[in-house]
């Protein structure tokens, strides 16, 4: 290894990096709009469920219901209908989620102490959002209950009978249960694959698309040398990435890491290696751009994605698909930023996952330098 | 405008031999889409169908035994782990193999028999805030059942009062499947990423070759070499959609409720979004290395925002006007119409409206544009 000849191909790449000044400027881009958009806008925490109100009732009491309804964070309630059929259009148009109808007679029924039922339309299209739609309305309906249990049994001159058994329900790692604070930093681990492996997918690809291949062939660099000066401004580049990331997510999401944060480094470092090795090689095999970035988004991109326990849970997978995962890096690396930023975890805690991480570099590479050296450098 | 058919005849086959020319992009055409709705159909998936168990039992009596069988013959909970001291719950949540952990203290029978509630400790793995969420309220559901048992046992005769029974109805998927909300909508994303990425990058080609600069000294006028530029993709970005849905339909048996010229049209009317976007990224761009990066940077928000995965509803109410201007959305609303809800046009003429004002607007705007750097 030449510490100059690194230093030349190192310095032609910024050159090229630079002169295409938008990658460059996109390679901070993306990343920050990323955060933004999850920090902000996107969220798969349920409340304030578009609701309709069909009352065929219309008495102090529904009117209080809807009250109730509308002044829980949970429910919106947007308009009140005429029937049944109007809400039915509502959720077809999906202008709502949720249709309440209240059926006439439910005054009458609840004075004369009779149960009574309501009719609820539930739009759902959306299992995420309709599961727990569905939670909130039961457990909307059992405060309910509870409370007219209570006037009731006041009445008589006695007292509810205590529930026998009470769930106390305690959150761990995620007190708040804001998927904010999980899904911020697995982006990062997004990040770093389409800045890492979808940008130097192109970049060898791009020496023989251009012929320049057959140039650097002819000049006394190694291949170990050619790697490494390919590799290092697009390590930089992702370095500086995943520390905007951090200070973006502590400072405007107030998202604060709880274990070490050079531990964040190294890991986010080691991730980073793995992610450029696999687009190099993606690149040398494929030798075409077009190619290489398709492949790149479907090996790199989406498996980081959707494969890693990053929105998706594991869990909920089919064996072959969890067995998949195992394969994909951004799953040890989300497991590792899940430790430190949840659930204050040390190296000695995550070092399966640092290990399979280097495990997988030093195998890319030694692929990158064979393939290399069969390309004759 | 004098358009020549020949001339763009010429020119889409030209671009036909020069794509498949690459034997390494065939399969990617065809091989490529299949993986991504495999993955995503099996993928994205928030069905609560396993929820892991574990149960530290400190009582060890009848009652406490009544509550672990109900959660283990529920179906959903699956009790994988049998604790036996508190300080096992730890190492155990850390490693995430309990999605929740039942803890029952040593006096629940004593303080029931009291006629006292006694405190359960149902402890959640928070990580992923929405799946907590549903486990949680699944948990409490169960509860709720074993204090109706608990409590007929008590007291036989149970209270009568006006209590309301509310009766939830699901429309559309009534067994909440996911893959029925997530696959019709995997259909779009791949029209999208792949009409995008092709054409910006099949015209960056002949820019980074010089071979444009030849092409502009043909006769082609600028409107027959974005047809014929563009009519390739459309082809095969359908072609795409139609391998796609078929493979929705027989493969993850998503019932197709509604009609397939309407569905047909809706994906034209996109494509001219995406196709007019595709155009106006590869007249901006030099490279394919910045076409791509463009691309994404398109991509994401149109991804993101579009209530693909992440409800529109939720978001704050400047990025809900935001998402007005995205086509996907539209795209989005008329797809899991036609396949969930089986409505027509008669619902969905505004988004069919929608979509083609930002399509016309979006395609005229780039051909526009790229005539005008062309001069």
């Amino acid at each position: 290894m030449n510490r100059r000849r690194i230093q030349a191909v190192t310095r032609k790449e910024f050159y090229h990096l630079v002169r295409d000044f938008r990658s460059l400027y996109l390679a901070f881009a993306i990343p920050l709009l990323l955060i933004l958009l999850f920090g902000y806008a996107l969220s798969l925490d349920v409340d304030r469920i578009a609701t309709v109100v069909v009352d065929h009732d219309r008495t102090a009491l529904t009117r209080d219901l809807i009250r109730r309804l509308d002044a829980s964070t949970y429910f919106t309630v947007r308009t009140i209908l005429p029937d049944t059929k109007v809400a039915g259009e509502a959720l077809d148009r999906g202008d709502a989620t949720l249709a309440v109808i209240i059926p006439a007679g439910l005054t009458a029924g609840i004075k004369h102490e009779r149960e009574t039922a309501i009719q609820l339309l539930l739009d759902g299209s959306d299992p995420n959002f309709s599961n727990i739609a569905r939670a909130y309305v039961n457990a909307f309906f059992d405060r309910y209950n509870q409370e007219r249990l209570g006037v009731f049994l006041n009445r008589q001159g006695k007292s509810a009978p205590a529930q026998p058994v009470e769930g106390r329900i305690r959150i761990w790692f995620n007190e708040d249960l804001e998927s904010r604070n999980f899904i911020i930093p697995g982006i990062i681990a997004v990040i770093i694959m389409i800045v890492g492996a979808m940008l130097t997918s192109l970049v060898i690809a791009r020496e023989y698309e251009n012929g320049t291949m057959e140039t650097i062939r002819a000049l006394p660099l190694s291949a170990g040398e050619f790697l490494m000066g390919k590799a290092i401004p697009y390590f930089l580049i992702g370095l500086t990435d995943v520390l905007a990331a951090i200070l973006m997510a502590q400072i405007l999401f107030g998202i604060v890491m709880k274990s070490s944060f050079w531990l964040m480094m190294a890991a986010s470092s080691l991730y980073l290696a793995v992610a450029l090795t696999l687009g190099l090689l993606i690149s040398l095999l494929t030798k075409s751009q077009l190619v290489a970035n398709q492949i790149a988004l479907l090996i790199t991109y989406l498996p980081s994605l959707l494969l890693s326990n990053f929105v998706f849970p594991v869990s909920n997978m089919p064996a072959i698909l969890q067995g998949l995962t195992r394969f994909v890096p951004a799953t040890y690396y989300i497991d590792i930023l899940t430790g430190i930023y949840l659930k204050n975890l040390n190296f000695l805690q995550l070092w399966v996952s640092f290990a399979v991480l280097t495990v997988m570099f030093l195998t890319l590479l030694t692929a990158n330098w064979l393939q290399l050296r069969k390309e004759g450098l | 405008m004098k358009i020549d058919r020949i001339r763009i005849r010429e020119l889409v086959r030209k671009e036909f031999i020069q794509l498949f020319r690459d034997k390494k992009i065939r399969p990617i055409l065809i091989v490529a889409p299949l993986i991504q709705i495999l993955i995503f159909g099996y993928v994205v998936n928030y069905d609560i169908r396993h929820i892991r168990m574990a149960v530290l039992d400190e009582a060890r009596t009848r009652e406490s035994r009544l509550i672990v069988e109900t959660f283990q013959g529920n179906g959903i909970f699956g009790i994988t782990r049998f604790l036996h001291h508190d300080h096992d719950i730890e190492p155990l949540m850390i490693r995430g193999e309990a999605d929740l952990v039942l803890k029952i203290g040593p006096d629940l029978s004593e303080r029931m028999k009291q006629g006292k509630s006694a405190a359960v400790q149902l402890i959640a793995d928070g990580s992923m805030s929405n799946m907590a969420s549903i486990r949680v309220s699944y948990a409490v559901a169960v509860l709720q059942q074993i204090n109706n048992t608990l409590l007929h046992e008590l007291h036989p005769h149970a209270v009568r009062y006006g209590r309301i029974d509310p009766r939830i109805r699901t429309w559309y998927n009534p067994n909440l499947d996911s893959q029925y909300f997530f696959v019709p909508a995997i259909v779009a994303v791949i029209i999208m990423v792949i009409s995008l990425l092709l054409t910006s990058i099949a015209i960056i080609r002949e820019k980074e070759t010089g071979t444009l600069e030849q092409l502009i000294v043909t006769p082609l006028t600028p409107f027959e070499f974005i047809v014929g530029k563009t009519i390739p993709y459309i082809l095969i970005s359908l072609a795409q959609m139609a391998v796609v849905t078929i493979f929705a339909v027989l493969w993850f048996q998503i019932p197709l409720e509604g009609s397939i010229p309407a569905l047909f049209g809706a994906s034209c009317l996109f494509l001219l979004s995406t196709l007019g976007i595709g155009l106006f990224i590869s007249t901006v761009s030099s490279t394919q290395q910045q076409a791509v990066m463009t691309t994404f940077f398109f991509l994401l928000p149109f991804f993101m925002l579009s209530g693909f995965v992440f409800p529109i509803a939720n978001m704050p109410e400047f990025v809900q006007w935001l998402t007005y201007l995205n086509p996907m959305r539209y795209f989005l609303v008329i797809i899991r119409g036609l396949f969930l809800k089986g409505v027509g046009l008669d619902v969905l003429w505004p988004q069919y409206l929608a979509l083609s004002l930002l399509g016309i607007v979006v395609f005229s705007g780039a051909v526009g544009f790229f005539r005008k750097r062309l001069d």
